[in-house]
């Protein structure tokens, strides 16, 4: 019945799940000093950049990448990607590593190019003041000479970094915005994300009705949007990150080490699905899609159809029996193609203005 | 055994109860004699030998017996009385009425009631213990040491104190159960005459015996311990159920009352929660029904609650006996009491607020008592503060002004006026173009008509559904909303709601400000209900027909007054309308209600946009919206409803009766709550929904210190306007054509930008249908604006065309600081150009030798044209452009259009008119004027500082020194600005020459202006920001860099211009801080002596869960929250100044008063007849000379050190620290420059 489940990765499929990086490397103990925080945040660890670079499958089919990796810091990792002959672009938020990263720049000549830039900072929502590291997209790519992809065709470039730990959630937002909107990066095309999040992070993204606990909105709309896959899955203790609460005190810093939850880091694949936009899901009425999966969720134990008398003035159950969809489930038992399709079903049902009871307005006002 | 013995006897009692139903045969009273008189046995001797097993118990016992005795011997000796007298004197006894007579119904309560007595017994008994030993383990308690006194004399004076601790409370828990049962019981039987003999011993139990008389302070003591040891959330329970039963006490629920409060008070963790306000009233509220019984075991609860009784108290009881007519000993007995607690007799006519039909009752028990008692009349009380003393003479010149209207009119102005507010709402005709209804239109009427209907019916019964269901939980003694669904009737609550239906913007809106706006809305209905019912209508017209007499052209007065003291003089003070209910119910409450709402209306099947459904469907629907994690929920009608209303096309607007002008003169302020509209609430201070410490400390100052704002108020709220005809008619053809931006006449919605979707091709790109979305987006949000722009300016024109030929009056009050506002929302003088061109003056007065001139001078002023020269070369240039003036008063669409260059459009055309109309009267001397002119403040806050600092310099710039031409603050800012950058650039600083030729009077106004009011660096550096984006040759790279580096020179510049005002504001900022920091809202008390406290506090949340949503109510106006040191610390500086602007605005609008003037404003700029600008051109001069004679700051220094820096400023640790500081902070004033204040009585432009 759910065959469309198949293109969805689960969780701990057993060869997208590698096991823990050994942590028996005691040399990262709590920062004490000044220069030893600086080092913090970024991969330093040459093996850990190998094997990330092997899951990446870049030396397959000798295709040439391009590769924009985010707050490369020290460049472990963008050595290791440099070896298999991708081009690099590094934008590094942290002013600090920027010599350093040109020196490397210097003794690899075009290979690797490094642009002072916070790529989650990327395109404010107010154009007016920028200042680096906030730039612009539409100033940036051009610079570098990357032109635009259609939707259609191939995978433009891939972005490797990691989600800021402190707003993960925020940083989800504002991609999932400009990806079903083709703006920022995804005006270039598929644009495909490399990125290690929180393992917590990553099991809501990736949860489905069988956890509902997790499930939530961004798994819905970012599982319609692509295919995520679990590259690799790292124990934290080997990366230390910018966050200023690992720097508070040593107690909050043990408390992390040994709390597992905490601990893992995945390396996912994001990339965006070639289908998205081939029916009467478009980037003009995507926002109402969003409010109809946000609506939803907002009670997930009640039934779909309540909510639907909130979301459109057709009568419910017709359109879940059109949908093919049960008219006794509750939002939460709900697959995420299942709501594409529920979305699709009621945007094609008429050409009429009124097929939805939504306002966009009404996510502007203040209150 | 005790327990049982007692349960038996509860039950035979209940069985005598059932019995007793019927019509009684003698045999059978007989029995029931025989009942009562074998327990009273059992009571006196086996008793004696268990005492010895269980003391606890049998304490407990004989002291609930004997109350229920004595009880007995009271209410059969009340009976005796009453058939006495019934037989005596038949016609009497509708007026001593008030005890019910026994009727079926009530005697089957009773029955159930006695069940349930001996299962309440048996718990009682065993929390009494569980109570007895905590108290005991305690080792204090104070009540019952003079319990204990009550004991020895009433009953065997051998019990070890130990023992009876408990009793107490035990016997009046037991006693207030009883009540009614044991009315019934005893109200059957025979007269008996030993306990009436015995009436008069027993007495004493219930008033408490002597008692020393530090025992009220003790317990007051006692009291206060005990309300600081109560944690917020019980305060907030308290709360709660104090409004619980005011509303019980309004809709005359006692019984649930006196249910609630006894359940509270038998639970031991609830009892600590009762408090004297909570006894008194549920006392109110059986005195009002002259049930005596019921009222004394509320008091006996309230006793053993440790509390004495207070003069509320003692009103309610001689309010009741008034009612009942019982013995005069009872009476004397309580007089005598009262007077041992302390309580003089005339307070209780002078202190407590009753309406007259209570005070008549009351009187009538004290005559009975003391034939010759004479209740005292108030004494006039008059403000004795040196600011005002010549506001109050008695001697020297007074000409009050005077309405140019008769009595008669003005009578019946009154009676319109209170029909609109009996009717609460208002059906005003729109001004929308109206086109003849066609068939569709009528057809939509028809069904919306049905609809309502349907609702209405649906409404009734979901309400008497809910109300059912919470009647029943309320019976079992637990407060719930119950009494607030009943304080309306039912019909006007479900009319409310379906009227909220209409004014739903079509976009909806958010659940929790609906909740509290149907709540809010229904507090107000109940407070007009409350003054409606209590006959007190006939009682306000009288003395509102009297009052007329001192406004009236066609009356004498011996002897001139203020409106407020003639008001007070013609009667005793209004009581105070009902305190707002916690939010707590409010939300609940209005969730409840919306809820109803939600459930009760829905659209059939016929009339939902698809087609193809069956069920009807919700009107109503509840969606979400996202702000960030924020998930907030709106309630939005059905866009088929929203059709069928624009179909329909009613061709009214419904308008609260608070929201329209009042068409008679407001009721006079006379205190903080009574004043204003004729009967819908006012509030002297607005304050945010919710924060009750503006009017807690408005209620606690003397009466005679608010007496300046109070008369002030009064007379803004006295001034009549109407409405200008022929601009309104000019304004009309614009708004009903297509509007006029320009103009400020606010274009229809249909004009908004359409978006461009019609030619987006099918394969466009993923991202070109991006952009058509944002596209979308943005004109629906434009089309959104100008809706809600043109539904504004729809109001206002609707309301003037309304009250087109009638003369209405504005009343006003005041916000926090001290401003004042007309409180009607829509349409005032307050308003855009627009607005203020609608309204004149009603009262006209000649123009006289100079009026004509003001009148011109008023109008280049409009125009804004001249605003650097002196007044000659402004008169002078009105009179050169007389010709385009006439021109566009005659034909003001069609000819040259001068008047829409002007600034103020409008007001230049109505100005226009009003020169035309005179200068062609045969003498313009003579010509009646009703056009308001201005004078305006020339920066009213840095004034008000240079005043303070004494700040020469600083003075000269905004004219308070004399100068022949007016002075500009902002262009001498401007050029000391260029100043410091010459500099700068010679030093080679590259912003300092980029910006060379920028800098002018326009860049840096906006910041100078608002500098008083505090803005920062940061906000400054945004204004400016602003100015130099919309500078076309200017590098625009540059302008954040400008920008800072102006900031800063403006900053500069304004130190050095005016050194003090930085000072002050500094000392003003810095002190905020340190009394916040030490976890106070900063206070203060205005020179004319309103109270002022700033309500910013750290944000709290309410929230209420379950039903359709869980809502969160956050508000940073909760006291009991600590201050927001930020919001204090950098609002002090401009609230301080706000206040002191008030003074002198008030202060002025006395004076003015006084001379006769009529005198209106809007905030810094005044407004009076032309022919009268120079004497309140002067009187403005003069109160501001003297206001600023006061020691301001060194009063306000004084002030904040007594109310702040208490005596524990030797305290250790960082409090004690901090304490130091702020006293040595506040005793630092400032300190004075050499301005001569004297110099403004002379300065032309001060005012201008």
């Amino acid at each position: 019945m759910r065959k469309d489940l198949g293109t969805v990765p689960h969780r701990f499929r057993s060869d997208s799940c590698p096991k823990l990086w050994p942590c028996e490397d005691r040399r990262e103990s709590p920062p004490t000093s000044a220069s030893h925080l600086f080092s913090k945040g970024y991969i330093v660890n040459p093996t850990l950049a190998a094997t990330l670079v092997e899951r990446l499958q870049l030396t397959e089919n000798g295709h040439r990448h391009l590769i924009i990796e985010c707050d490369p810091g020290h460049g472990i990792l963008t050595k290791a990607l440099l070896n298999t002959g991708a081009s690099v672009i590094a934008l590094q938020s942290d002013k600090k590593f920027i010599p350093h990263l040109k020196s490397l720049q210097e003794k690899l000549n075009g290979k690797l190019q490094v642009v002072y830039c916070d790529f989650f900072k990327m395109d404010p929502d107010n154009h007016n003041t920028v200042h680096p590291p906030v730039v612009l997209s539409q100033e940036l790519f051009p610079s570098l000479g990357i032109e635009a992809n259609s939707w259609s065709e191939d995978i433009p470039f891939k972005v490797i970094g990691t989600f800021p730990p402190n707003n993960e959630r925020k940083a989800l937002w504002k991609l999932l915005h400009d990806l079903y909107v083709c703006s920022s990066i995804y005006k270039y095309g598929r644009v495909e994300l490399c990125m290690f999040i929180s393992e917590k992070q990553y099991e809501k993204l990736a949860a489905d009705p069988t956890n509902p606990d997790l499930y939530h909105v961004l798994s819905v709309l970012w599982q319609v949007s692509c295919k995520i896959k679990l590259l690799y899955k790292v124990s934290k203790i080997l990366l230390h990150f910018k966050k200023k609460l690992y720097y508070i005190s040593e107690s909050i810093f043990r408390f992390l080490q040994h709390s597992s939850k905490y601990q893992n880091l995945c390396f996912v694949q994001i990339i965006p699905r070639k289908n998205l936009f081939t029916k009467y899901l478009t980037p003009i009425n995507y926002d109402i899609f969003f409010h109809m999966v946000k609506q939803c969720f907002g009670r997930r134990s009640a039934f779909l159809t309540h909510h639907l008398h909130s979301l459109t003035p057709y009568d419910p159950v017709a359109i879940l029996n059109e949908a093919g969809i049960n008219t006794n489930f509750k939002s939460c038992e709900v697959y995420p193609q299942d709501y594409k399709h529920l979305f699709e079903t009621i945007e094609c049902s008429s050409d009429n203005d009124n097929k939805w009871l939504y306002d966009r307005v009404l996510e502007n006002i203040e209150c | 055994m005790a327990t049982l013995r007692w349960g038996r006897s509860a039950a035979e009692l209940s069985r005598a109860l059932r019995s007793s139903g019927h019509p009684c045969t003698t045999a059978k009273e007989g029995i029931l004699v025989g009942l009562w008189g074998s327990r009273r046995n059992s009571s006196a001797s086996p008793c004696e030998q268990e005492r010895r097993k269980d003391w606890g118990h049998v304490e407990l016992l004989e002291v609930l017996e004997a109350r229920v005795r004595q009880l007995q011997a009271e209410s059969v000796s009340e009976v005796t009385v009453k058939r006495v007298e019934v037989t005596r004197i038949p016609a009497d006894s509708g007026r001593a009425g008030g005890t019910p007579p026994p009727a079926k119904a009530e005697l089957r309560i009773g029955g159930s009631w006695a069940r349930k007595l001996d299962q309440d017994q048996q718990m009682l008994q065993k929390r009494q213990k569980l109570v007895r030993e905590k108290l005991q383990a305690k080792g204090r308690f104070l009540a019952p040491e003079f319990k204990l006194k009550a004991k020895a004399k009433a009953k065997s004076p051998t019990k070890p104190s130990a023992m009876s601790m408990a009793a107490p409370k035990a016997r009046s828990a037991a006693t207030a159960k009883l009540p009614l049962s044991e009315s019934q019981l005893v109200s059957k039987q025979p007269a008996n005459r030993n306990d009436r003999t015995e009436e008069p011993a027993e007495e004493p139990v219930d008033w408490g015996p002597a008692q020393p008389c530090e025992a009220p302070l003790n317990l007051n003591r006692s009291e206060m311990q005990h309300s600081l040891k109560l944690s917020l959330e019980q305060q907030t329970r308290q709360r709660r159920l104090e409004a619980f039963l005011d509303c019980c006490l309004a809709t005359e629920h006692m019984a649930l009352a006196s249910r609630v409060l006894t359940k509270q008070y038998s639970s031991p963790t609830k009892q600590g929660l009762i408090t004297q306000a909570m006894c008194n009233t549920v006392m109110l509220g059986w005195a009002r029904k002259g049930s005596y019984r019921e009222l004394l075991s509320v008091l006996s609860i309230m006793k053993a609650g440790g509390f004495t009784p207070d003069l509320l108290s003692y009103a309610s009881i001689l309010q009741c006996l008034g009612r009942v007519d019982r013995d005069v000993v009872v009476i004397q007995r309580c007089l005598e009491q009262m007077a041992q607690d302390g309580l003089q007799l005339e307070q209780l006519f002078l202190e407590v607020t009753l309406s007259s039909e209570e005070k008549a009752a009351m009187l009538r028990a004290v005559l009975k008592a003391k034939p010759d008692f004479c209740p005292p009349q108030p004494s006039p009380q008059v403000n004795t503060s040196t600011l005002l003393r010549e506001v109050y003479a008695k001697d020297g010149p007074v000409s009050y002004p005077r309405l140019h209207l008769p009595l008669e009119t003005l009578k019946a102005m009154f009676r319109q006026q209170l029909s609109l507010e009996l009717a609460s709402v208002v059906h005003v005709e729109s001004v929308e173009k109206v086109l003849s209804p066609t068939q569709k239109t009528l057809e939509a009427r028809k069904t919306l008509d049905t609809l309502r209907r349907t609702w209405e019916a649906e409404l009734h019964r979901q309400l008497q559904e809910a109300k059912a269901r919470l009647a029943q939980l309320t019976e079992q003694g637990r407060p719930t909303l119950y009494p607030f669904l009943c304080v309306l009737p039912e019909d006007e609550l479900v009319q409310m709601l379906l009227q909220f239906l209409n004014i739903l913007p079509a976009q909806g809106e958010p659940f929790v400000y609906l909740v509290q706006r149907l709540a809010m809305k229904t507090f107000e209905r109940h407070i007009l209900q409350q003054r409606r019912c209590r006959g007190q209508l006939q009682e306000l017209e009288q003395r509102y027909t009297q009052y007329l007499q001192l406004l009236a052209s066609d009356t004498q007065m011996a002897e001139p007054c203020l409106p407020r003291q003639h008001w007070e003089m013609l009667g005793p003070p209004e009581p105070a309308p009902p305190q707002l209910w916690p939010m707590m119910d409010i939300l609940s409450l209005g969730k409840l209600l919306l809820e109803i709402l939600v459930q009760s209306v829905q659209l059939p099947p016929s009339l939902s946009l698809s087609q193809n459904s069956s069920q009807p469907v919700p009107m109503l629907y509840h969606v979400y919206t996202f702000r960030g994690i924020r998930q907030i929920g709106f309630l939005r009608p059905h866009p088929a409803f929203i059709q069928l209303l624009e179909d329909a096309a009613e061709p009214s607007l419904i308008f609260e009766a608070t929201d329209m002008p009042m068409l008679c003169p407001p009721v006079p302020w006379s205190s903080s709550q009574s004043g204003g509209f004729l009967l819908s609430p006012t509030k002297l201070m607005r304050s945010v929904d919710g924060s009750l410490q503006h009017q807690n400390l408005l209620e606690s100052c003397p009466p005679t210190e608010l007496h300046g704002a109070l008369d002030a108020l009064t007379q803004l709220g006295n001034c009549a306007w109407r409405v200008n005809g022929r601009v309104l008619d000019l304004v009309l053809d614009i708004f009903r054509d297509k509007g006029s931006a320009h103009l400020g006449v606010p274009p229809p919605a249909s004009e908004a930008p359409r978006p461009p979707l019609d030619n987006l091709p099918p394969d466009a790109s993923p991202h070109r249908k991006a952009e058509l979305r944002a596209e979308v987006t943005r004109c629906l949000k434009i089309a959104r604006e100008m809706h809600s722009l043109w539904r504004e300016a729809l109001y206002r024109l609707s309301l003037a065309q309304h009250l087109r030929h009638q003369v209405f009056w504005l009343p006003h009050n005041m916000d926090f600081r001290g401003r004042t506002y007309p409180c009607p929302p829509h349409f005032n003088h307050l308003g855009s150009d627009l607005a203020r061109a609608l309204l004149e003056f009603a009262q006209g007065r000649p123009l006289g030798p100079h009026g004509l001139d003001w009148l011109k001078i008023h109008l280049i002023n409009l125009t804004g044209f001249k605003k650097s020269e002196p007044l000659r070369a402004r008169l002078a240039f009105a009179n050169t452009m007389m010709d385009d003036i006439l021109d566009s008063a005659d034909q003001p669409m069609t000819g040259r259009k001068w008047w829409m260059d002007a600034e103020d459009p409008w007001q230049t055309l109505a100005c226009c008119m009003e020169v035309a109309r005179a200068v062609r009267s045969p003498d313009p001397a003579a010509f009646v004027s009703h056009l308001p002119i201005h004078q305006d403040g020339s920066c009213n806050g840095l004034q008000h500082y240079a005043a303070l600092g004494r700040d020469s310099v600083g003075a000269s710039s905004v004219n308070l020194a004399t100068s022949d031409t007016p002075q500009d603050v902002y262009s001498g800012v401007a050029a000391q600005v260029e100043v410091f950058r010459t500099r700068d650039a010679k030093q080679g600083l590259k912003v300092a020459q980029v910006l060379e030729g920028f800098i002018s009077r326009k860049v840096v106004k906006q910041t100078v202006m608002t500098v008083v009011y505090g803005v920062t660096l940061y906000g400054g550096r945004l204004q400016i920001e602003k100015r130099l984006r919309e500078l076309e040759n200017f590098p625009q790279v540059f302008v954040w860099e400008a920008s800072r580096y102006l900031v800063h020179l403006v900053f500069r510049s304004l130190r050095e211009m005016f050194s003090s005002t930085r000072t002050i504001q500094h000392w003003l900022t810095e002190s905020a801080r340190l009394i916040s920091q030490a976890g106070s809202a900063v206070e203060w008390v205005t020179p004319l002596g309103i109270p002022i406290i700033q309500p910013y506090h750290k944000e709290s949340k309410l929230v209420i869960r379950g039903g359709l949503q869980s809502i969160t109510w956050n508000t940073s106006a909760d006291v009991n929250q600590k201050p927001k040191v930020v919001k204090q610390k950098n609002g002090f500086p401009p609230n301080f100044i706000h206040s002191l602007d008030s003074c002198h605005m008030m202060l002025t609008a006395l004076h003015c008063y006084r001379k006769g003037l009529t005198f209106v404003s809007v905030h810094d700029c005044f407004w009076t007849h032309a022919c009268d600008v120079s004497v309140m051109n002067q009187v403005c001069r003069e109160q501001f000379i003297r206001l600023h004679s006061q020691p301001i700051l060194e009063d306000l220094s004084a002030f904040l050190v007594r109310r702040f820096c208490s005596a524990d400023s030797a305290q250790p640790g960082t409090k004690g620290r901090l304490n130091s500081k702020l006293l040595e902070m506040l005793l630092a004033v400032p300190r004075k420059g050499d301005f001569d204040l004297e110099k403004v009585k002379t300065s032309t432009y001060f005012f201008s």
